[in-house]
């Protein structure tokens, strides 16, 4: 059970602060930021649950914004993380941003929202839906026009983990200033795909991380019927490789509200959506997929002095995707004194920056057309005559991007239909696909 | 509603209090809210705003259920800094507890339930009674979470009004957030009391086994935590509850994943087939693994309990190593656990993979993930000798790249391996020798140094490498002049030429004359001893052959294991500490009147026998007898004058046991000595018999003591007649305490070196256990409502645990009687009713004022005493353990 919760702005500053049982003494949200400050001399983050003079502290981080519970008693931590996950989450819905500033613009809501969700330090209530039989006030939406663009690619700029993915940041319960509310849902796939190159080009290590995710602003909650592919096999028991077009997850889970009656008939997901943002399905797969991006380094030695790393950067998906903000990190050799980038001719929408502290050239490529390509040539100069480790001191070359409308697993949604009476209704309908690059490295 | 709340916020100057007075008092109902909304936010940044207490509690009565919740927020703050202003509030509350709106009730009964104050609480009664039976089911959850509230505030009225009745009725209750509330309340209420209230029996787990499938899913968790604590009856119970459980693994919420997979393990213990066994460890690694894919937060949690899963069944995830690879975004706090894992499922099949990973990481830039993972393939090398091989290889690697850091935790692994495989690996020391004035770190360097002496015979210039060492052997830490001080004898005594001759004088002058740290002198002083007498004897001593050593660290100890085992996916599971370490106990039942027992006490003599005494702790300590004279001067300080002193030595008619003996006839040409430390009326005695068992009169005694822990030094010379052959004297000697104190910062240790003369013998050296008991000290007595205090005062990670398994305590009032007389004082004791046990509450203190709280928990008459002991120091904790154990074992 939750002693205490609070959120905390990235300086400290205590947003919201709630005590639900008294027995955790105050000024724990100062003891707490101090530490995870300072964790080990501030050189690392602090570990997600820690115990000081015999209070718990567990902690996550979203949007920069800490959400922080306490506790003394021997508690499921799992649970209190997945809360404070949810509670932002719930925030988020309401409010349609989740930031400090909309936080303290509806801290009085903020406040009537913990009520419900949690009383004596026990999880009440989490859902978006029922919570709002029992929440009166009207959230207050920042101005979307001050937010940063949210063009069609920042849609998929979350880089969280399962955290909300779609940008829609207008809040499931209010209503639209013109008073008619917009029948939309809207259903997002996102992969988080994860692959390791060894210094031969091989594929050594791969992994996609998947969320069905679900937005609705549906009236009335109508059943939703969700298709997958045909071809979905779930467990490793089903043994083959996947060469016969076959999609094969290693496991999957659902939300609570999905009913599995005909899923291992036809592969469909029946269930009334509840308002807000929520993950359908997770699923995770290791199966053999066509990576998106080939990186092919190579070290040259120019002299005792010079040296160059040449990386010739290829994207493999279909050439109607693009790729945005594809950002290849290269760490350089620690003895490395000068470095000098030279682009290919003609680069448009690319920069680089020598990160000095770190010897680390950060190459960003705004757009990145699929079934292209893309070189750097980066010289530098050492402070010390090179050794014959050069290579080994070079990587292991790191990416991060986002491809919209392309998902590497193949799952798809083949079709979202909505089980409505009346002829009429026809609400708008947005499946969309997502990949973000979790961890794809590739080693030299 | 205009405008954002942020901007009440903004008010903060003078007569703001006054402004909010009036507008709260507005007949204007919005203006009314608006000032409470400036209220409440001036209150969350911790303005004092307690004094318009009156006016926000007008502003109660309303139909506004927005108002009325805020007005609610700030009673709960405020109620107890005011509590005869927030009777005002009751009436209210009562009203409102029988609105026809369910939200207006549960409203009341969850907000009275949270104003901690004594008084309201008696009018909380008659509303809960009504709404624990309410027809709406959102206001009897409510309720049921209030029962727990008021337990919390008052348990008798709880009892009285016969609430936990009504609660255990709602676990069969029609709505799943009834059922999984009254879990959470049940289970709370009996962790605060020790009688049994939520009693497990199968029709209570038919009713929670049916509710889970219903629940919302932090319910389910709920349910799951209480049905872990479900015996199953055979094989088949256990069989069907798994089943029960086992679609939860298949939930978004890892909470209910991770709580699934305790009730899981639990029950695993008691199936007895092997296929179904196979079955459900094949069903719990898929969704395992997807833990991992989790935010990093519960990765790490979820890896915490991986950890100890994997310690019981090392086959469920034996598959599935690649998924805890490193990924280069991972926090370090999820790369550090995934590298546990991956030592845990390193085999023969997959180690090239893991070396693999490892010595990429090896090259990453965070430097304690650096290290970690050099050391991961040392500690490989020492799990897997057919690897060991190729772990070095890829050590020789890394230490080619010639990174400071990584050299030297290299070096400290390999030392590792050569303990682990002795003369396989020399051939690669000359690699380790280029390194060698790059070390900088005392662990690198002392193991380098280990090396070398370990191998002096098969490197040329071993001497060479060591004496580079030499030239600044006073500056080294303490760790380094210990191995070269070894490595110099171990040298010498492979190649006993000129060479390593002077060197070994050199070491042992240096070791014995210019250091202040008694270890280093005290083993200087043994090898000196061995090499001059006895040679041969130092060889097997030094040179002898040492015990294979296995990779144990971060091993848990089975039982350990077991206990955090049935505490998967609690905060246990995550620090691998048992809970009573970590979890406060802020809410110990107040000790009653009728349990307790006072004992008087009294001045009685305490006479505890024979303590077993133990040798000198290292092997290599035995002293064989010699005339090393000079060791006299040194050691005994030639301040203890016996010359002339009278000798009337005290009368050895006592008829106390036999005292142990510290030093054995036949080692010591006749002499025995037997003796043990006394406390008598203050005083601590040292109550020695010396024995003559020899053939010539003994004379001339003189006693001195090492420095200890405790500073004991003689309070008067050693007073003995001569003792002629065949017969015995006896003395007590005064001992006086923090006198001879070791440097700051030296380990305290339950040894009391002794050295013994006289005018016919060499010295004789003994060591004695210092018994912590012999020093509490008399005024260790404190009052009931200080050690109450006192206990709470002092963090939790002062109190430091023992179970002393085999102890029995026979009776308690002998017990009482004993501990008092040796000066551990009886503060409280209590029944825990359930068990049967009893819990002791003592105090002690230490010299010079160190005061020691001590709870004592058993059963009478069965083995198994558990001790907690909570100070500021708690470094003394596994003296007083010892010191304890005796005490009650002499009863």
């Amino acid at each position: 059970m939750i002693s205490q919760f609070f959120v905390l702005s990235p300086r400290g500053d205590t947003i919201i602060s709630r005590d639900y049982r008294g027995d955790v003494p105050r000024g724990t949200a100062e003891i707490f930021f101090r530490q995870v400050k300072f964790w080990k001399g501030g050189q690392e983050d602090a570990p997600p649950v820690f115990n000081i003079d015999g209070v718990n502290y567990l902690h996550v981080k979203v949007n920069g914004l800490l959400f922080v519970a306490t506790t003394r008693a021997n508690v499921s931590p799992a649970l209190i993380l997945e809360l404070l996950q949810r509670i932002a989450r719930i925030i988020k819905d309401y409010c349609g941003i989740l930031s400090e500033d909309s936080m303290r613009k509806n801290f009085v809501l903020v406040y009537e929202l913990l009520d419900e969700i949690i009383d004596m330090g026990y999880a009440q209530s989490t859902s978006t839906e029922s919570l709002k039989a029992y929440v009166f006030n009207e959230p207050i939406q920042l101005d979307v026009q001050k937010l940063p663009n949210l063009g069609a690619a920042s849609i998929f700029m979350n880089p969280g983990k399962r955290v909300p993915g779609t940008a829609v940041t207008k809040s499931v319960v209010s209503n639209d200033p013109s008073g008619k509310k917009r029948e939309e849902v809207f259903v997002d796939i996102i992969e988080r795909v994860s692959v390791t190159f060894n210094a031969s080009g091989y594929i050594q290590n791969s992994e996609i991380d998947g969320t069905i995710q679900m937005k609705s602003y549906l009236s009335g909650t109508p059943e939703i019927r969700l298709a997958l592919n045909e071809d979905l096999a779930i467990g490793k028991e089903f043994g083959g490789t996947g060469d016969l077009g076959m999609v094969l997850l290693d496991d999957c889970n659902f939300h609570e509200s999905v009913r599995l009656d005909s899923f291992d008939v036809d592969r469909t997901l029946v269930l009334a959506p509840p308002d807000g943002e929520f993950p359908v399905m997770n699923y995770r797969m290791t199966q053999e997929f066509k990576p998106p991006f080939r990186v092919f380094p190579h070290v040259e030695e120019a002299g005792p002095f010079k040296a160059e790393v040449v990386v010739r950067v290829r994207g493999e998906f279909p050439s109607n995707s693009v790729a945005n903000n594809v950002v290849v990190r290269i760490p350089l050799p620690k003895g490395t004194q000068r470095v000098s980038c030279e682009q290919e001719p003609g680069a448009v929408g690319q920069s680089t920056d020598f990160k000095e502290a770190t010897k680390l050239v950060e190459w960003t490529v705004k757009k990145f057309p699929g079934n292209s390509e893309h070189v750097l040539r980066v010289k530098l100069t050492l402070a010390q005559e090179r050794n014959a480790n050069l290579k080994k001191e070079t990587g292991p070359i790191n990416m991060t991007f986002t491809i919209p409308m392309y998902n590497a697993s193949r799952l798809q949604v083949r079709y979202l239909q909505i089980l409505k009476k009346s002829k009429a209704y026809n609400p708008y309908r947005w499946v969309r696909y997502v990949t973000h690059a979790n961890s794809y490295v590739t080693r030299l | 509603m205009s405008g954002h709340d942020s901007k009440y916020f903004t008010t903060t100057k003078k007569g703001e209090i006054h402004e909010l007075k009036e507008e709260l008092n507005s007949q204007f109902k919005d203006k009314k809210k608006d000032a409470v909304k400036k209220v409440i936010a001036a209150m969350t940044v911790g303005k004092d705003v307690s004094m318009l207490f009156t006016d926000v509690v007008n502003c109660m009565q309303t139909e506004n259920l927005e108002l009325k919740k805020l007005v609610y927020l700030y009673l709960i703050n405020y109620a107890k800094s005011q509590p005869d202003l927030a009777i005002l509030a009751v009436n209210t509350f009562v009203k409102d507890s029988q609105d026809p709106n369910p939200l207006i009730r549960a409203l009341a009964v969850r907000t009275m339930g949270c104003i901690r104050v004594d008084k309201i609480t008696e009018y909380l009664c008659d509303p809960l009674q009504k709404c624990l039976k309410d027809d709406d089911p959102y206001v009897r959850k409510t309720a049921a979470i209030c029962v727990a509230k008021l337990f919390d505030i008052n348990p008798e009225l709880v009892e009285d009004r016969g609430f936990l009745e009504t609660l255990k009725d709602l676990i069969s209750d029609s709505n799943p957030m009834v059922v999984a509330n009254a879990v959470a309340a049940l289970s709370e209420i009996q962790e605060s009391t020790t009688k049994l209230i939520f009693d497990l029996n199968s029709n209570v787990l038919f009713k929670l086994l049916a509710a889970l499938n219903e629940c919302t899913e932090w319910g389910q968790v709920f349910i799951l935590d209480s049905l872990s604590r479900y015996k199953a009856k055979d094989a088949r119970d256990a069989e069907s509850i798994v089943e029960r459980v086992t679609p939860r693994l298949q939930h978004a919420n890892c909470a209910v994943v991770l709580s699934s997979v305790k009730v899981i393990m639990q029950q695993l213990e008691l199936i007895t087939s092997t296929d179904v066994v196979r079955n459900l460890m094949k069903k719990m690694a898929p969704p395992l693994v997807t833990l991992l894919s989790a935010e990093p937060e519960i990765q790490y949690v979820a890896l915490r309990n991986i950890n100890l899963i994997v310690q019981k069944r090392p086959t469920i995830l034996a598959h599935e190593i690649k998924v805890f690879f490193c990924k280069y975004n991972d926090p370090i706090y999820v790369k550090l656990e995934k590298l546990e894992i991956m030592i845990k499922l390193a085999s023969d099949r997959n180690i090239d993979q893991v070396l693999l990973e490892f010595k990429e990481y090896a090259t990453e830039v965070d430097v304690d993930f650096v290290r970690k993972a050099v050391r991961a393939i040392g500690r490989c090398a020492i799990k897997l000798e057919r690897a060991a091989e190729r772990c070095i290889n890829v050590l020789l690697d890394l230490i080619k790249i010639k990174v400071n850091y990584v050299v030297q935790e290299a070096i400290i692994v390999i030392k590792d391996i050569f303990r682990r495989y002795p003369n396989t690996y020399e051939s690669i020391i000359a690699t380790l020798c280029e390194s060698l004035d790059t070390l900088d770190e005392p662990e690198a360097k002392a193991s380098m140094i280990w090396i070398i002496g370990e191998y002096a015979d098969r490197i040329d210039n071993a001497d060479e490498l060591l004496e580079s060492f030499l030239e600044t052997f006073p500056e080294e830490p303490a760790q380094v002049q210990l191995q070269l001080l070894t490595a110099a004898v171990k040298l010498f005594l492979k190649k006993p030429t000129e060479g390593p001759q002077q060197m070994i004088q050199v070491v042992l002058n240096n070791a014995t004359q210019e250091t202040d740290n008694p270890d280093l002198r005290d083993r200087a002083y043994v090898y000196w001893r061995l090499l001059s007498t006895d040679p041969e004897a130092a060889k097997d001593v030094v040179l002898a052959e040492k015990p294979v050593i296995s990779d144990d660290s971060n091993q848990l100890d089975p039982s350990l294991l077991d206990e955090l085992l049935g505490n998967i996916s609690t905060l246990s599971s995550v620090y691998h500490k048992p809970p009573e370490v970590f979890v406060s106990r802020t809410k110990v039942v107040p000790l009653r009147d009728e349990e307790e027992l006072e004992v008087e006490s009294g001045p009685e003599e305490s006479s505890g026998p024979a303590p077993p005494v133990q040798g000198l702790p290292t092997p290599t300590g035995l002293p064989k007898p010699a005339p090393v004279n000079d060791l006299l001067g040194d050691l005994m300080g030639l301040d203890v004058n016996s010359d002339g002193g009278p000798a009337p030595a005290s009368p050895a008619a006592r008829t106390a046991p036999p005292k142990p003996i510290l030093l054995q006839a036949s080692a010591a040409q006749g002499l025995q000595i037997s003796g043990q430390m006394v406390r008598k009326n203050g005083q601590i005695f040292y109550d020695l018999t010396f024995d003559n068992q020899g053939t010539v009169p003994l004379d001339g005694f003189m006693i001195q003591f090492n420095k200890n822990t405790f500073g004991l030094a003689a309070g008067s010379p050693l007073q003995l007649p001569t003792i002629a052959p065949g017969s015995s004297a006896a003395t007590e000697l005064p001992m006086i305490p923090l006198q001879n104190l070791p440097p700051p910062g030296t380990p305290l240790a339950a040894t009391l070196q002794v050295a013994v003369k006289n005018n016919q013998q060499p010295v004789w050296y003994f060591a004695d256990k210092l018994p912590l008991q012999a020093v509490f000290l008399e005024d260790g007595r404190i009052e009931r409502g200080q050690f109450l205090e006192t206990w709470k005062s002092l963090p939790d990670s002062n109190e430091v645990l023992k179970e002393l398994k085999d102890t029995v305590i026979p009776n308690v009032d002998i017990l009482l009687e004993k501990l008092n007389a040796s000066n551990a004082f009886f503060i409280a004791r209590r029944l825990l009713k359930e068990t049967n046990q009893d819990v002791l509450y003592l105090s002690v203190k230490l010299p010079p004022n160190l005061p020691l709280l001590v709870e004592l928990t058993f059963a009478v008459g069965d083995p198994g005493v558990k001790v907690a002991v909570k100070t500021s120091s708690t470094e003394y904790a596994p003296l007083f353990f010892d010191a304890i154990d005796e005490l009650i074992k002499s009863i």
